[in-house]
């Protein structure tokens, strides 16, 4: 008799729990401070070098400046090592900012698992919730579709930047939509004009099936081949973890492969697996190939970021970021960048005295205009939502894993 | 020719790896007519618990004991841990199971792998590892089979599964243990009737299933380098390939279809396509159930009345 | 290991039915008095007022609820009445999606109406499960499984990469890029271009194929089935048509996934081959069998559960209410006796207190830190240990320890397991706050993983199934 009236204690705590919960969920998620695994009493310090960084008018912190933040990445799920990092830097972000100007914005984190579902859902969420003025991501150029269609039918004055979606034209098809990484259509151009350059007759080059990889290969392929360069193309999916198959085709007058690849990791595997074979060719590597992982030597990459240990007065903040985290990749500082757009957006519009508001806010991020940043560029805006100068630096890996710029 | 040759060793190598994991599918479908999905996760705590000894033994640059000692005790950690996880899935979530639907285990070993799969996560992180075993053993080591070069630590792989593979085979023959295994896997009843421990020998073939797969993780972290928290899924699915084309249910099933499967990919990405290459082997799989569907070495099933 | 007394448990599984017992028995009873028809009318009203109640944000989930429902119907014909396990269900699904997708939007360029492309996307996908009906007659339980697998492995693999087909000219899925920019449906030139109006649509459907499923559960065919799924030797024997009606489970069930896929298709307002993987395969399975295999609401109810538990997990408040709770929950159903329960509460407050006063005596203040914002944060400050410093390591250690716990509790008995409840707790607890709510995203795969094996272990039937004997 007990057992049965415990049980119904317990059903009837389980849908109390279920009730509570979902109740809360109406309100459109709730807001959390970021704590991202750092200590929340001692942040660290941002070093005050920082104001060379940062370029904000030398404005003071206003009074009253409230603002939600989203971000939506893939925190969990087939690329978590991307959206891990992209959400450390931004909470990093958003910890030194709030900081340095005294505010106190909040942010809202989306786990959309590299999935484009997921992404329509929480971009929804992200618009319900009246309190959010904008929102870094999504990571992927599908999700950038899929979210982008719930942010232009729902409300096209939230801003969304994604600091890692490459394919070309993307951004002119959403009106919110801005990013803070080059397109396929700089760095394709780039990297084959940097092969020619060094004289390549014949390139092995391999995609990893991403939407990513084929836009970049396809790109640079074009290009290469109007220059009369032999390109031999193949591609692999991204589970496959054993390239020894494909790296014995590589033929043994190949001068260059090719590999616009996301996972680094397996651009050294495929390296380890050349030296095997003994095939001579250099490795060039895309921007997703930047990254502690990768780390053979002689090989080129290119990068929109370039560790940024090379950007003048970017290595504070690398340092300050890395006290906190245990390591970073390619993938973050554009987040970085991204979410500080964002962040000073809010700021101006506070400093005219009004609410930010979404349409306001949208209105500042277009015409932002930092002389410098994290990325070691100027940020500012084409019209599309592009960045106006973006630029790429291709390096090469010397001996002992180090950088050196070659252009 | 060189390059057949060369194919020829990367499937070798592919197909061992693979052939040490089909084994613990194989083995526990035998034993249990149950497909255990969280296999791959097994595989993957291995491949971390080599890495873990890795560190803790100075790291693959600065190394305080002699390679080979340390990559003893690398199989003997990454063994220890896989089974321990093996037998406690066995423990806690299948045995309670035995007598349910044949769907409820199916969804438990989900349940299970996801859930290791996020233990991973959490203890892990989501960056991958690398062995970097180049820096353990160089790869210019290694022996010259005419025209190729082949690096030490394939041969070490290759070497290592046929050992243990010989090593099972015998002991299923010979021990009383895996005489037992053979009978509960024929038939569990008379097994049981016959005075046979079905619940030992259950737990013991967890035991060296998962060990067995924790193996194959250290060499796959040995050769290819890289180990992260999703490596199972994938592999886990490739191997589960080669334990049906063999024969789901047969151990020599279970290598054949390793290596099989090992050779198909490697000589479809070289000599036809590797965009192709899931879907081929995906194809050729397909067409070989419908021809034999009781995999090369499996038993028919005869229908019972 | 007995089969002993199986045959006089079989014949009482009639009686069962009827007498409910158990924990659910009396939700089940009253279930069971309420008759069909007004079942599914009050839930349509209750899933009606829903919209209303929500943000267009939960409305968007309400869609994805009920999309999972109808799949799960679906796969429900095909696993639960007819006995077929076929792992390749996803690929139905997403041939569904696609096929619209290719017919409503720029790909070829094709923009048929909807009244026309709905019917023959429901048709080509019927027409594809029959065919992958065929290999089933020589393959059995299993090996019907693997190819299903394989299958959903290539039509994944085709969609991805077909414009690199060798011959091949248009590309006509759209790589892995997928197609954007897909119509929404229309009829009569009334356009279902809001979440709330897909929603009403999806209700409608959902409904009809309820009323349909009920009428041929218990038609021939169904009974046909039924004989197929329990023993289909016996079944070929008294001249049921197996092997037509294998063919016709499958391409029932193939075309009411086909229709949920071009409903997806329409509403996501595009289609992308990572949207097909095995990953969302296992989801429709876990709504199935959580809810109960061959149970019309049971599969309903497994589909809310399934998509909307993520959901809640997602927010890390909501997350911590129902880990507390659960945690309560399983101390109140393990520990059977009043006594032993008010030891293990005693003693996991009095071993918090000590365990802090321990850490502090030996580490000074710097490494540890004051509770952070969640929930119960400001409950537990003073009492729990949150770490400043050094959280990664000792987190994960601790981790460790809390399964090994969790494994011990479920192995002792008696006051042995009140000992290793104590520590198991407080660690537990330990975690949540110091790891576990700061990463919501891992904690909710992981919660439900361990849900899947925890309900399995529990009531493998599901929660509106009948527990079922294999005969073999």
């Amino acid at each position: 008799m007990r057992r049965r009236s415990i049980w119904r204690l317990v059903a009837t705590l389980l849908v109390f729990a279920l009730v509570a919960a979902a109740c809360g969920e109406d309100t459109g998620g709730d807001t959390t401070t970021t704590d991202g695994g750092g200590d929340p009493t001692t942040t660290a310090s941002p070093d005050t070098t920082m104001a060379d960084m940062t370029t904000t008018t030398g404005a003071q912190p206003v009074d009253v400046c409230e603002a939600t933040v989203g971000f939506m990445g893939p925190i969990t799920g087939p690329v978590a090592f991307i959206g891990e990092v992209q959400l450390n830097w931004f909470n990093y972000a958003l910890d030194t900012w709030n900081e340095e100007m005294g505010y106190d914005f909040q942010m809202v984190e989306g786990d959309n698992q590299f999935d484009t579902a997921q992404s329509a859902t929480l971009a929804q969420q992200f618009l319900d919730d009246s309190a959010m003025l904008a929102a870094v991501g999504p990571a992927g150029s599908d999700q950038v579709d899929a979210a982008g269609a719930v942010y232009e039918a729902g409300d096209p004055n939230f801003t969304f930047i994604s600091p890692s979606s490459t394919r070309s034209g993307i951004a002119a098809q959403y009106t919110g939509m801005f990013r803070t990484v080059p397109t396929d259509d700089d760095q394709g151009p780039t990297t084959a004009d940097f092969l020619i350059a060094q004289g390549a007759q014949n390139v092995f080059m391999v995609d990893d099936q991403s939407s990513y990889s084929t836009g970049l290969a396809d790109s640079v392929e074009e290009n290469l081949t109007a220059a009369d360069v032999t390109v031999t193309r193949e591609s692999v999916s991204q589970d496959v973890t054993d390239f020894s198959a494909l790296v014995g085709t590589i033929a043994d007058d190949t001068d260059f492969v090719y590999l616009p690849w996301q996972v680094a990791a397996n651009g050294q595997i495929f390296a380890n697996q050349m030296a095997e074979q003994s095939k001579e060719a250099v490795i060039f590597g895309s921007d997703g190939m930047d990254s502690e992982d990768f780390t053979e030597a002689g090989s080129f990459i290119a990068a929109f970021a370039p560790d940024i240990a090379f950007v003048e007065g970017s290595e504070s903040l690398l340092d300050g970021y890395l006290e906190q985290y245990e390591s970073t990749n390619t993938f973050g500082p554009p987040v970085y960048a991204a979410a500080r757009v964002i962040f000073e957006a809010i700021d101006s519009v506070c400093q005219t005295g009004a609410t930010p508001d979404r349409a306001s806010v949208q209105a500042e991020v277009a015409n932002t205009d930092q002389a410098d940043s994290i990325l070691g560029s100027p940020i500012s805006f084409t019209e599309d939502g592009d960045l106006a100068e973006g630029r790429f630096f291709i390096f090469q890996i010397e001996e002992d894993g180090s950088k050196t710029l070659v252009e | 020719m060189e390059f057949f040759l060369q194919q020829t060793v990367n499937g070798l190598t592919l197909g061992s790896v693979y052939a040490l994991i089909a084994l613990g599918y194989s083995m526990v479908y035998g034993v249990l007519k149950f497909l255990n999905f969280a296999h791959g996760e097994v595989y993957m705590f291995g491949a971390f618990a080599g890495y873990g000894v890795l560190t803790v033994l100075g790291g693959p640059s600065a190394l305080i004991v002699p390679v080979w000692l340390a990559i003893t005790l690398m199989f003997v950690a990454a063994m220890a841990v896989a089974s321990g996880i093996g037998v406690a899935l066995e423990r806690f979530a299948y045995r309670p199971l035995r007598k349910a639907s044949r769907l409820a285990p199916l969804i438990s070993a989900i349940g299970a792998s996801f859930f290791l799969q996020a233990a991973a996560l959490l203890l892990f992180t989501a960056n991958s590892r690398s062995y970097d075993a180049p820096s353990l053993i160089p790869i210019e080591s290694g022996l010259t089979l005419g025209p190729i070069n082949v690096w030490l630590v394939r041969i070490l792989v290759i070497v290592t599964a046929f050992v243990l593979m010989i090593l099972l085979t015998w002991w299923v023959k010979s021990s009383r243990v895996g005489k037992a295994v053979r009978a509960v896997s024929f038939d569990t009843e008379a097994a049981a009737m016959m005075g046979v421990d079905v619940d030992r020998v259950i737990v013991a073939t967890f035991l060296i299933g998962s060990a067995l797969a924790g193996v194959g993780g250290v060499m796959v972290g040995l050769v290819f380098g890289r180990i992260f928290h999703l490596m199972g899924f994938i592999a886990g699915l490739k191997a589960f390939t080669a334990a049906v084309v063999g024969g789901i249910g047969s151990i020599p099933g279970a290598m054949l279809g390793g290596l099989l499967i090992g050779f198909a990919e490697a000589y479809t990405t070289s000599y036809i396509s590797s965009t192709f290459q899931n879907l081929i082997v995906f194809g050729l799989l397909i067409v070989f159930l419908l021809v034999r569907p009781s995999g090369f070495l499996g038993r028919p099933e005869l229908a019972k009345v | 290991m007995s089969h002993i007394g199986v045959d006089r448990w079989v014949e009482e599984s009639g009686d069962r039915q009827e007498h409910h017992t158990g924990w659910t028995a009396p939700a089940r009873r009253l279930f069971d008095k309420v008759r069909p028809g007004w079942r599914l009318a009050i839930f349509i009203a209750l899933v009606s007022i829903y919209p209303l109640l929500v943000s267009q944000a939960g409305v968007r989930i309400g869609i994805t609820v009920l999309v999972l429902a109808m799949l799960a119907l679906g796969l429900n014909i095909v696993v639960g009445w007819a006995g077929l396990l076929d792992l390749g269900y996803v690929a139905f699904y997403g041939f569904g999606a696609y096929f619209y997708a290719v017919v409503s939007s720029d790909q070829l360029p094709a923009h048929w109406p909807t009244w026309v492309s709905i019917p023959v996307v429901v048709a080509a996908t019927a027409l594809l499960g029959a065919l992958l009906s065929l290999p089933s007659r020589r393959l059995v339980g299993d090996y019907l499984a693997i190819m299903t697998l394989f299958f959903a492995q290539v039509f994944v693999e085709i969609v991805r990469n077909y414009s690199r087909l060798p011959g091949v000219e248009t590309d006509i899925t759209g790589g892995p890029n997928g197609i954007t920019g897909v119509d929404p449906l229309s009829l009569f030139g009334f356009q279902f271009n809001t979440f709330s109006r897909n929603f009403y649509l999806l209700v409608a459907l959902l409904a009809l194929l309820i009323v349909s499923l009920h009428h041929i559960n218990d038609s021939r065919t169904g009974r046909a089935w039924r004989a197929l799924r329990e023993d289909t030797l016996a079944a070929e024997h008294m001249t049921t048509p197996v092997n037509r009606l294998k063919m016709l489970a499958f391409a029932v069930g193939a075309a009411i996934a086909g229709l949920s896929g071009a409903i997806f298709a329409a509403v996501q307002v595009g289609v992308f081959p990572n949207n097909f993987l095995l990953v969302f395969l296992i989801t429709v399975y876990a709504a199935l069998i959580l809810g109960g295999l061959g149970s019309i609401p049971g599969a309903i109810i497994g589909a809310i559960a399934v998509a909307f538990t993520p959901e809640i997990l997602r927010s890390p408040g909501a997350a911590g209410w129902l880990f507390y709770i659960g945690v309560l929950a399983l101390l109140l159903v393990v520990l059977k006796q009043r006594a032993r329960l008010a030891a293990v509460i005693a003693g996991v407050v009095a071993f918090g207190y000590v365990f802090r006063m321990v850490a502090l005596g030996i580490w000074d203040e710097t490494i540890l830190g004051t509770a952070n914002d969640t929930l119960t944060g400001g409950i537990l400050d003073g009492w729990l240990l949150i770490l400043g410093e050094h959280q990664d390591v000792v987190t994960n250690y601790a981790f460790v320890l809390v399964i090994v716990g969790v494994l011990g509790v479920i192995v002792t008995k008696g006051w042995w397991r009140v000992a290793i409840f104590v520590p198991t707790i407080y660690l537990a607890v330990f975690v949540w706050e110091n790891k576990l709510a700061l990463q919501p995203s891992v904690t909710r795969q992981l919660l439900f993983g361990g849900v899947l094996m925890v309900m399995m272990a529990v009531r493998p039937q599901g929660l509106l199934g009948t527990r079922r004997v294999e005969i073999t």
